[in-house]
């Protein structure tokens, strides 16, 4: 990866692995709501993939603590008080979990509820953070209140924003696209109820942003189906919108994705005068679809050159274009599939959230001497019986760890468990607490 | 949930989904209430006139204000509640009166609702409405809530010296894409009609006393080669008006009308029009007076800031006072005599007025030439120091960003930043709406 322009260089899967030495501790800082939610997850399952040790914050699970908040009947000075009360305790958390992990990076999502106090607390404490900003940069414009905050802070979108970062004293910018998680956007067998269910002759999943609602109206006499929120009050694409405009999960989304034959990828857009707008950044469902296998009609994006050729994804300037293309690919399913072909190999060899986290690392290492720090760790007793080894050995594999994972990290891992624990996991950590117990006093 | 134009919001937290049009624009219903005063009733006009290109406007008002308000939007459906003043019948009227006009209001099924006022009394309104359709302050299941613009400008208004927008772009920003500034108000013009000169405003401290601006008209007066003088205010400024009279020359007396407490409604907008120029502080004859494009000389001191409430439009001047202290806060006493007055007596001040320049311009005082842009209505300063102008510039532009108006450029303070968001804006949901469990 070139570090300078951000430039995600073709590496083949062997690259996949952190060129940072040894498994990393990372903590993932999810946002409370939004879209970021998904790419936050993923983030995490390609890390624990790479071999780190990773902690997500689910800040949803504080939901229904803000949710009564806003029934309170109070003023509303007294209620915004408390929402930034509220703000302070889930911080505060993110601050304990950050004392209890020792992370070497704390990743942030767009959203996520890390205030700039704690964003603070943590440069001063040396611990570094980053946050990958997966937003529109012109439609959402706080990313000015907190990007200096951050060491490092990931953007989907190149120039004007790495210059205006750069004005603002951000002196980490790096520029790193969306991507795909292979294990999750993958192909699926699906039975003929779940074809019957999930499947159309043309589709598009997400939410009913105003471009979209006009643009849809010219194929409103296709087999055609809408799925995704905030569609309603459109009379037009109503008997198109599936699930009552209900929210989708992503497990459902891949099945969308698979069981429809041409899935429509029209970036969204807060007007509704320029249907196909020719922004810059390239949305994540571009990169999903294309992992999946699943046939899409995506429009232009200005940075689709350098990410996808011609060949691999089938794209549109404007509307007539794609009315045009549904025609020609709903007639011709050979050349649908040879174009899902080459995107989907595209994606495997150069877009996947592995790559992602493997160029962010890198970055980070390049640009913060002497990190991640070397632990002090205490090691497994030299004097282990070779059958306690051998069992070791497969409770590492387990675990995904190399065969040489430091014992801290075994540690980290292992109190990541749920439920009962067997003898040796037992063993571990109880060796652990003795060491913190009795070692630490000499 | 819905967004800021009632229609679906957008994830990510972004409020700006104008969504397209479903039927037609026409049959858009939509509701302005105004509880507030005559100068928030005329500088509503931006965003009547928004609403008014997509559909049917209806604007509730104080009954009082009621034929002033179809004076100034002819184009909206008045609705009058009694709601300052219960007059003859007290409770029992108000109840009768209002239930009738609410059951009116209920029943119309309006497509958004802007509720413009921080009060008990619209908080209640609101709820007559789904709290989805409403914007700007509403009540939630019970729960009252500010819409996050208006939280932003909640936390500007704690730097006034820096205050970025006029409040007719302010509430006219609640909908998505205001009509251009240039339409709002016609470009003001001389009309041969002579000198207005509006006594008091609400708040003494606001307005000159009747010696200071006695003066001022003299100086004017002369400046105009001795015009018509026109002299407004309501009943109540009429001891007033019989003091600053006697504080004329005779010249001036002789070409004065004293319609102070004398016009209703129509009678006031008819005298202003034409005036080649009206002498006011800051006060809701200014605001009608810029409505029907006279040009305004308006005289900002004590809690009166150009910035926030300054005549909207092309044409109009403001002498605004300019101490470390201003603007202050009405309710608050003045420990330093109302130093902030001085300037207006200053000659080199009268001699400006009288189009007599000298070399020295007044000190504590900016001279202010009202202009226009993407945002809004602004103010160029002419002369005196604007020691705040590069923060408040470039707090504009982050507004303007905000807006959607233009990409952001170059804007490096980030303390501004920090002023402009609060960490709930991209942190939590929009507010009235909650997470999904």
């Amino acid at each position: 990866m070139n570090e300078t322009t951000g430039e995600t260089a073709h590496k083949g899967p062997a690259a996949e692995k952190a060129a940072t030495a040894g498994p990393l501790r990372v903590l993932v800082v999810q946002p409370m709501y939004g879209g970021s939610l998904p790419i936050g997850r993923y983030c995490a399952d390609a890390l624990r993939d790479l071999g780190h040790t990773v902690e997500t914050f689910e800040a949803p699970a504080f939901h229904g603590a803000f949710n009564a908040l806003k029934g309170l009947r109070v003023t509303a000075d007294r209620l915004e008080h408390l929402e930034t009360g509220f703000l302070q305790v889930v911080s505060q958390a993110i601050l304990a979990k950050v004392e209890t992990f020792e992370p070497d990076l704390v990743l942030c999502l767009a959203q996520a509820p890390m205030s700039r106090q704690a964003l603070r607390r943590l440069r001063r404490d040396g611990v570094a953070t980053a946050m990958w900003f997966v937003e529109d940069f012109r439609v959402f414009t706080y990313w000015r209140a907190f990007a200096p905050f951050y060491d490092f802070f990931a953007v989907i979108q190149r120039e004007p924003l790495l210059d205006e970062l750069a004005a603002i004293g951000v002196e980490n910018a790096i520029y790193l696209p969306l991507a795909a998680l292979p294990a999750f956007h993958r192909p699926m067998e699906l039975s003929p109820v779940e074809r019957h269910r999930y499947g159309a002759d043309v589709a598009f999943l997400g939410a009913g942003y105003p471009n979209r609602r006009v643009a849809f109206r010219r194929l409103t006499h296709l087999d055609f189906r809408i799925w995704g929120t905030e569609w309603d009050g459109d009379a037009v694409l109503a008997r198109h919108v599936q699930m009552n405009g209900g929210r989708v999960s992503p497990e459902d989304a891949v099945k969308i994705y698979n069981a429809t034959r041409i899935n429509l990828n029209l970036h969204s857009s807060v007007q509704a005068q320029t249907l196909v707008t020719g922004g810059d950044f390239v949305n994540p469902r571009t990169f999903e679809l294309a992992s999946i296998g699943a046939f899409q009609l995506v429009d232009r994006r200005g940075l689709m050159d350098e990410l996808f050729t011609d060949d691999e994804l089938a794209t549109f300037g404007d509307m007539d274009e794609l009315v045009a293309l549904i025609e020609r690919f709903l007639a011709d399913p050979d050349e649908r599939a040879a174009f899902a072909a080459r995107g989907q190999a595209r994606v495997l060899r150069d877009h996947t959230y592995q790559q992602r986290m493997t160029t962010l690392l890198d970055f980070i290492a390049a640009r913060r001497p002497g990190w991640p720090p070397r632990r002090q760790d205490a090691g497994f007793p030299a004097d282990m019986p070779e059958g306690l080894r051998a069992e070791l050995g497969g409770l590492l594999q387990r675990l995904g760890l190399p065969h040489d994972a430091a014992f801290g990290d075994v540690i980290a891992r292992l109190r990541q468990q749920t439920g009962e624990l067997d003898a040796l996991e037992t063993s571990l950590l109880f060796l652990d607490e003795w060491r913190k117990q009795y070692a630490a006093k000499g | 949930m819905l967004g800021r134009t009632g229609y679906p919001a957008l994830p990510h937290g972004s409020e700006w989904a104008t969504v397209a049009p479903l039927p037609e624009p026409s049959m858009q219903q939509y509701l302005v209430i105004q509880l507030a005063r005559f100068g928030d009733i005329v500088q509503t006009r931006r965003l009547v006139l928004t609403l008014a290109r997509r559909g049917a406007v209806h604007l509730c008002v104080d009954r009082s204000l009621a034929s002033l308000a179809r004076l100034v939007h002819p184009e909206v459906v008045v609705h009058e509640v009694v709601a300052h003043g219960a007059g003859e019948g007290g409770g029992a009227t108000m109840l009768a009166v209002n239930a009738r006009v609410f059951e009116t209001l209920r029943q119309s099924g309006f497509d958004e609702v802007y509720n413009l006022n921080h009060s008990g009394l619209n908080l209640v309104m609101s709820a007559l409405f789904p709290s989805a359709v409403v914007r700007g302050h509403r009540l939630v299941d019970g729960q009252p809530v500010r819409d996050r613009w208006v939280r932003m400008a909640f936390r500007w208004t704690t730097w006034r010296r820096l205050a970025p927008l006029n409040l007719v772009d302010f509430w006219a920003s609640l909908a998505a894409a205001p009509v251009p500034p240039g339409e709002v108000n016609p470009v003001a013009v001389r009309g041969g009609g002579g000198i207005g000169v509006v006594l008091a405003g609400r708040a003494s401290r606001r307005s000159l006393p009747p010696d200071v601006l006695a003066a001022c008209l003299r100086a004017v007066f002369e400046g105009m080669g001795g015009a018509r003088v026109v002299l407004f205010g309501s009943q109540a400024e009429r001891p007033l008006a019989r003091q600053f009279m006697r504080m004329l020359p005779g010249n001036v007396v002789e070409r004065t009308e004293d319609l102070v407490g004398r016009t209703d409604w129509t009678g006031l907008v008819d005298a202003l029009r034409g005036l080649d120029t009206v002498l006011t502080p800051d006060t809701g004859t200014m605001h009608l007076a810029a409505r029907f494009g006279v040009p305004v000389q308006a005289f900002f001191l004590s809690s009166a800031w150009c910035h926030e409430t300054g005549p909207y439009g092309l044409g109009h001047k403001v002498w605004q006072a300019e101490c470390e202290c201003l603007p202050c806060l009405e309710t608050a006493p003045c420990t330093i005599g109302v130093r902030c007055l001085d300037a207006f007596r200053d000659t080199a001040f009268l001699r400006l007025l009288a189009g007599r320049p000298g070399d020295m311009f007044p000190r504590g005082m900016m001279g202010m030439v009202s202009t226009l842009d993407a945002v809004g209505a602004t103010w160029l300063t002419v002369f005196g120091e604007d020691v705040h102008a590069p923060r408040r510039v470039a707090l504009r532009e982050l507004v303007g960003e905000y807006l959607g108006l233009f990409p952001g450029e170059g804007l490096t303070d980030v303390s501004l930043a920090e002023l402009l968001y609060a960490e709930q804006d991209w942190m939590l949901p929009p507010p009235g709406q909650v997470m999904p469990c």
